[in-house]
């Protein structure tokens, strides 16, 4: 578990996500609103049925863009906390694999800044989803994460 | 004085479709200076054919950032290529 400077939660997980807990964790007195986004495992993928999921992730590098995506977050919306846990390991049809709640005064910033979270989370953290089928299994596409243009961070 | 050309000691780590096809999670790895991450690319690529074809589907990492294919390695790095994400 780490907690930002803005006191927020990011974590990978190899357990059951507690999404109470995440909600609890953001809502505060001064807040009017908690947006939250559940993402959990399909039971088909391009109409084969899955069977179920393994998430792996390069864990020092996706914490470190998790946080990342909190600061933008709080520089970008008028939110008061974020939590972001997303699990790894096997999930089976139908369990949360990621999970976001942002706490605002007011609703807009909540709504806005929990959908900047997961798509901004689904283009730069590296995790990766191997999906598996009764007859075999492949590795989901994914999103290329915006590489650096060459030079630029030669140094 | 002869030269020797010093060596750069970096750890590379693989993840996703690149561990199955490389059979490596994590090694370290000594390279001349001056490498970049496209020479160690290449590296690999020469170990394991069947990395060939996959740069253009790969996103290099340095020390836990995205980096250009250009960036000179420095001893100590954490070195990675990265396929597409797919978190979520």
């Amino acid at each position: 578990m780490t907690i930002t400077p803005d006191n927020d939660w990011c974590e990978l997980v190899r357990a059951s996500i507690d999404s109470g807990a995440a909600v609890g964790y953001v809502r505060a007195g001064q807040d009017g609103a908690t947006v939250t986004f559940d993402g959990f495992v399909r039971n088909e993928s391009h109409g084969r049925p899955t069977v179920y999921l393994e998430y792996e992730a390069y864990e020092a590098m996706a914490l470190a863009k998790m946080r990342e995506i909190c600061v933008q977050i709080h520089r970008s919306y008028a939110v008061h906390r974020v939590a972001m846990l997303h699990r790894l390991g096997h999930l089976e049809v139908g369990e949360t694999s990621v999970f976001i709640a942002v706490s605002a005064p007011h609703r807009a910033a909540a709504f806005d800044a929990c959908r900047f979270a997961i798509d901004t989370l689904k283009r730069t953290v590296p995790i990766w989803k191997k999906e598996f089928f009764e007859d075999g299994a492949v590795w989901a596409d994914g999103e290329m994460p915006p590489a650096p243009p060459a030079s630029e961070t030669a140094s | 004085m002869p030269h020797v050309s010093p060596n750069l000691r970096v750890k590379v780590l693989f993840f996703g479709r690149v561990r199955e096809l490389t059979g490596i999670r994590e090694e370290a790895l000594e390279m001349p200076e001056g490498t970049t991450l496209s020479e160690l690319f290449e590296h690999y690529q020469k170990r394991f054919p069947s990395l060939r074809g996959f740069r253009a589907s790969l996103v290099a990492s340095r020390n836990q950032e995205f980096a250009a294919w250009d960036t000179p390695l420095s001893s100590g790095d954490d070195v990675a290529f990265l396929p597409p994400v797919s978190g979520g």
